[in-house]
């Protein structure tokens, strides 16, 4: 039945709204039979909790009567030991007795007594025993109404079993005919349905065929009329293409004619065009047989000009060894030209200095002689005479070497830390022209902040006994160490090096941040050519400006010069002598020591070419030392000469006669000798007069007089 | 030849004289005790030769070469004439082979029968066996009384009384060669012994007791452990609970009829907790409050009890108050039954209050009891929200009829709402 209820209620939750009557019916069968069947379990457990309550109360009876047996076995228990006790106590009396009649009357007392005691315990062992027996009859009885109860159990769950069968089987038939009803009921109602749907569909149907009917006819109706007048389009349409046939035909006849003409033309055509062809190919083979020959030729010419380009390859290849061997040849022969030149430099300047000393030599002793004539044989007062060939050493036009870059410093930072005290300040300002068109002081700043910011350049080893000196030694040592790490050795690069932190101020001031570099490169080439011969130009005045400044003005063309390098002077002397500040120094040195390579070498080559000396003066020199003594000084010596020699004439005779006057003096002396060995001896002595007493011997003797 | 064959005998046909095969086969069901061949045959052949086979063939042969159903189907029919399948898992062959092996522990008499019956039969049967039912354990018998053995009945009838060892079998070495073995159904007990009754026939001794704990808890795939009418006291059950002390699979335990006290009662307590038992039965023992208390106890921390019986025990009002308490808390139980226990109306008071707040109990049984009508009212109070009770069974507990019909149509009502929600839960899972 739970399965079925369970399989009728899947339905139940599908149709839920619906509710049908067979669901009713089902659920209202599975109620009645769920309570059918609780009802029945209950019936059946009944029995068992009937028995569960029996047997409590049974447990509990039992309980009681156990107590009460137990009490009354206690109580029972106690009465009898009282009377042992009385009854054996009396055994103590009967010892006592001695009488005969009582003794036996006591004893019958005590067997009586003993006999009531047996008697009342026998009557509880009855008892006992008489319960036992109930006992065992109740639980006879209790099996008994086991066994009942059992059956009782077994015809109820029959009963039940059967119970349930019936109903169940009437259920199953009430479900099963609810069931049926519903279906045949579905069933009418679908065929109802049905039925009007068929009616329906009918009707619609025959509508439908009416319908068609009279659109057949329409079409029909229509059809003929369309007939009709296709007919006579047909009709029309057909003279109309009669006639387009007969144009056409017409038209073909003459197409034909012209087809024939034009073939005849094509043929004839045709028979030229073949005749061409023929004399095309035999042009063709002509041509191809050319082509040939001028293939072979062609192939011939190749070769020949591979070999003549081998040959030529060969030779250029010999020749470019050659050319090598000869280039190297070159540069050994310059080098040793150079070499060569050097030591003739050198030796000619050896002999140079070797001449002009012998020349000077020569020449001061004219000089000399000059100056003895003047003044010892003239009386005349002699004046030095003054030429510019006379301070001369080495050769002429041979540059003064340059001054090293740290003496040079070294001056600039004398002449600064002079210029404080305002002396000399015009031989100061001349003496400055090493260092061309700038301030000195500005140079001496600029010097100065190298010096302290650039210490890093320097080694740490030196900047220890540095401290030692005075601030303006330091600063010497400082700067040239400095000018060691950025290989400044010559004024130039020195010079170079203060011009260009001028510039770069200048540049800076004009250009601001990253074009400048780029300015000052550009600025640099522009200026190079101008500047450069007239700075090497000014090397030979500036050499002789430390000899004598005074002179340096006498000079025209140096005055010339001065004036060339003074229009420069004055206009980068324009440029500002503002204090570069000293963040600035590392930047400058750094952009300095990058482009100061660049510039060295550019120098070199400039610099070789202006070593070619020029030799035109120095004629004119060895001419002026030769006639270092002027024409009238030379007439004058002559007329002195002839004084002179007339002179010595009359000395020669003198001396001639001094000779004479010496001889007699010798002879002379000898006799005073002889006089005075004959005086001093002894026999004088002996003398009475001696005659030296008498001769004068004061006697000077002549030379002395003289 | 043939047509005078045909001519001689008109009733002569080929179709008489049988195929080659089956003749084949003939001759291996008659020789399949010394030689069986079955796997080797083909499907059909095999089963020809299985329905041909006798149920009689010994079981070593039978017994792990045939697992067709329907030979031991035969076998069972053959031997017993009611067989419930359902009972056995729908195996005949478990079927076969569990009857078989109770039918020998049921007449095993120790140190009389061989063992080796036993245990020859165990390598046999040890595939197939998975619950043990014996509800009959012979005592030995005295050497005297040879002529009696075979009458089952008259064992151990007249000198039962005498002091010779009266120890059981012992199941321990069957047991622990069963590896399937999932329920073990005991009753130390002599059946039919009619007017031959001894009480020593009953005797459930100590011994046997432990052999007995001993071997159920080697057994780690035992589900079901009934031990019935077997005299269970309570160092008995202590014994047992040890033994049975973190059983691995061990759900229902079953001590109904015995001799049960409060001190075994907290045994099984302190077993319910230590254990995965969701079923306990300890109806008709003699447990009193403070046994009662002690499980109750229990029942308060546990978390896996499914179900309790206490029927016919004497908790009185005290125990079932505890219980009551307990099962405040207790969110697991979900049946109880305390029938006949000598209740009264505090525990129907305190029962009203756990009908108003547990929402798991599902089945109460209070039949028995002396509730009285007070108490009848108060179970009906606090039942009246109550949405999870289906079953209430109040007969007999002087509650008054009134109050057991209203109490009925609540419980009616409940089950009406249980049953149409199980069936609206799977049936929305197909939709």
């Amino acid at each position: 039945r739970e399965a079925f209820g369970e399989d009728a209620e899947p339905k139940v939750a599908e149709e839920e709204e619906e509710q049908r009557r067979s669901h009713k019916q089902i659920e209202e069968s599975r109620q009645r039979l769920a309570k059918l069947l609780f009802d029945g379990t209950q019936m059946v457990t009944n029995i068992q909790v009937a028995a569960d309550a029996r047997e409590t109360q049974r447990r509990a009876e039992e309980a009681e009567l156990k107590l009460q047996r137990v009490e009354k076995l206690e109580s029972e228990a106690k009465s009898s030991t009282y009377k042992f006790e009385e009854i054996s106590s009396k055994w103590a009396l009967a010892k006592e007795m001695t009488i005969p009649q009582e003794l036996w009357q006591l004893l019958n007392q005590q067997q009586q007594q003993c006999a009531l005691l047996l008697e009342e315990k026998n009557k509880l062992i009855g008892e006992l025993q008489e319960e036992l027996k109930n006992k065992d009859e109740q639980y006879v009885q209790a099996i008994k109404k086991q066994s009942d109860d059992i059956y009782l159990l077994l015809e109820r769950m029959e009963e039940q079993i059967r119970i349930m069968l019936k109903t169940y089987r009437h259920k199953l038939l009430q479900i099963e005919k609810a069931f049926e009803l519903e279906r045949r009921e579905l069933l009418d109602n679908n065929r109802k349905k049905w039925e009007e749907a068929i009616q329906a569909h009918n009707a619609q149907e025959l509508e439908y065929v009416r319908a068609r009917m009279r659109k057949v006819e329409e079409f029909e109706k229509q059809l003929n009329r369309l007939r009709v007048q296709d007919e006579e389009e047909y009709n029309s349409m057909k003279i109309q293409l009669e006639t387009d046939v007969q144009n056409l035909e017409r038209q073909l006849q003459q197409m034909k004619a012209i087809y024939q003409l034009n073939q005849e033309k094509l043929d004839y055509n045709l028979q030229v065009l073949k005749k061409q062809d023929e004399e095309n190919t035999i042009i063709r083979s002509q041509q191809k047989r050319k082509l040939n020959r001028l293939h072979s030729l062609l192939n011939n010419l190749r070769t020949k000009l591979a070999s003549q380009e081998k040959q030529f390859r060969e030779e250029n290849q010999s020749l470019a060894a050659d050319c090598e061997r000869i280039v190297g040849q070159c540069k050994e022969v310059q080098s040793r030209m150079r070499h060569f030149a050097v030591s003739d430099a050198e030796k000619f300047t050896e002999v140079w200095l070797m001449n002009e000393e012998e020349a000077k030599g020569l020449m001061r002793k004219a000089l000399d002689a000059d100056r003895i004539i003047h003044t010892q044989q003239l009386g005349l007062p002699w004046e030095e005479p003054r030429y510019w060939f006379l301070g001369n050493v080495g050769p002429l036009g041979h540059y003064k070497a340059k001054r090293m870059a740290t003496k040079l410093a070294a001056e600039v930072l004398i002449v600064g830390s002079r210029e404080g005290g305002k002396e000399n300040t015009t031989k100061v300002e001349d003496r400055l022209t090493p260092l061309r068109n700038i301030s000195k002081k500005t140079a001496k700043r600029i010097l100065e902040l190298v010096s302290d910011e650039s210490g890093f350049l320097i080694e740490s080893k030196l900047l220890r006994p540095l401290h030692e000196l005075g601030r303006h030694e330091r600063t010497l040592m400082k700067l040239d160490s400095i000018f060691a790490a950025l290989k400044i050795d010559s004024e130039d690069d020195l010079y170079q090096l203060v011009d260009f932190f001028l510039k770069y101020k200048a540049q800076e001031v004009a250009l601001p941040g990253g074009t400048w570099l780029l300015g000052r490169r550009r600025w640099w080439k522009a200026q190079r050519p101008a500047c450069w011969p007239s700075l090497q130009s000014q090397g030979s005045p500036g050499g002789e400006d430390i000899m004598d400044p005074a002179e340096d003005r006498e000079d025209g063309g140096s005055d010339a010069q001065r004036d060339e390098t003074k229009s420069p002077r004055s206009s980068r002397g324009s440029l500002p002598s503002v204090c570069i500040h000293a963040d600035d120094v590392l930047k400058i040195l750094k952009a300095f020591a990058r482009d100061f390579d660049k510039l060295r070498e550019k120098d070199r080559p400039a610099k070789e070419v202006l070593q070619v000396q020029d030799s035109s003066k120095d004629g004119e020199y060895w001419e002026a030392l030769a006639h270092v003594i002027p024409e009238p000084t030379l007439k004058l010596w002559d007329a002195l000469m002839v004084a002179l020699e007339e002179y010595y004439e009359v000395l020669k005779r003198r001396a001639s006669l001094l000779a004479e006057a010496a001889v007699l003096q010798q002879q002379n002396s000898e006799l005073y000798l002889l006089l005075e060995e004959y005086v001093s001896s002894g026999v004088n002595n002996k003398l009475l007069s001696p005659p030296t007493q008498w001769m004068d011997l004061s006697l000077s003797c002549p030379g002395e007089a003289q | 030849h043939y047509t005078h064959r045909i001519i001689e005998d008109p009733e002569w046909s080929l179709a008489t004289v049988p195929h080659l095969t089956e003749l084949c086969l003939q001759h291996i069901v008659h020789n399949f005790e010394k030689n069986p061949i079955l796997d080797r045959l083909l499907p059909e052949h095999q089963r020809k030769v299985l329905d041909r086979l006798s149920t009689g063939l010994p079981l070593t042969v039978t017994a792990n070469l045939i697992s067709n159903e329907d030979y031991w189907k035969r076998c069972c029919t053959e031997r017993w004439q009611v067989c419930d399948i359902s009972n056995y898992g729908d195996s005949w062959k478990r079927m076969f082979f569990e009857r078989h092996l109770e039918n020998i522990l049921k007449r095993f008499i120790p140190n009389t029968t061989d063992p080796n019956q036993v245990l020859e039969l165990i390598p046999l049967c040890k595939d197939y066996v998975r619950k043990l039912e014996v509800d009959q354990f012979l005592p030995p018998v005295k050497v005297d009384q040879k002529e009696e053995r075979d009458d089952l009945s008259d064992t151990g009838s007249e000198f039962g009384l005498s002091e010779v060892s009266v120890h059981h079998y012992d199941l321990g070495v069957l047991i622990t060669a069963l590896p399937h073995l999932e329920e073990l159904h005991l009753t130390y007990g002599v059946k039919d012994c009619g007017m031959n009754f001894e009480w020593n026939l009953f005797n459930f001794t100590y011994q046997d007791c432990c052999n007995l704990a001993v071997a159920v808890k080697m057994c780690h795939n035992l589900k079901v452990f009934k031990l019935t009418r077997s005299k269970v006291d309570d160092d008995k059950t202590r014994l047992l609970v040890r033994n049975l002390l973190d059983h691995p699979c061990l759900v229902e335990l079953n001590l109904s009829h015995n001799l049960i006290r409060d001190k075994g009662a907290r045994a099984v307590g302190k077993l319910i907790n230590r254990s995965r038992l969701e079923i306990l039965d300890l109806c008709n023992n003699q447990i009193c409050h403070l046994g009662a208390q002690a499980l109750a106890q229990a029942l308060a921390e546990n978390s896996t009890l499914t179900s309790l019986n206490l029927r016919l025990n004497c908790v009185e009002d005290e125990g079932g108050e505890a219980i009551g308490r307990a099962l405040l808390t207790n969110t697991t139980l979900k049946s109880i039954h305390l029938g006949s226990n000598n209740l009264s109306e505090p525990t129907a008071t305190l029962f009203s209050q756990v009908l108003a707040q547990n929402t798991t109990l599902t089945s109460i049984n209070f039949s028995c009891n002396h509730l009285g009508l007070d108490g009848g009212k108060q179970l009906l109070d606090g039942l009246a929200d109550n949405k999870a009770l289906t079953e209430f069974d109040l007969r007999l507990a002087e509650v008054g009829q009134e109050t057991e019909y209203l109490i009925h149509q609540i419980v009616w009502a409940n089950r009406e709402a249980a049953r149409l929600g199980s069936l609206q839960h799977p049936s929305t899972k197909p939709l």
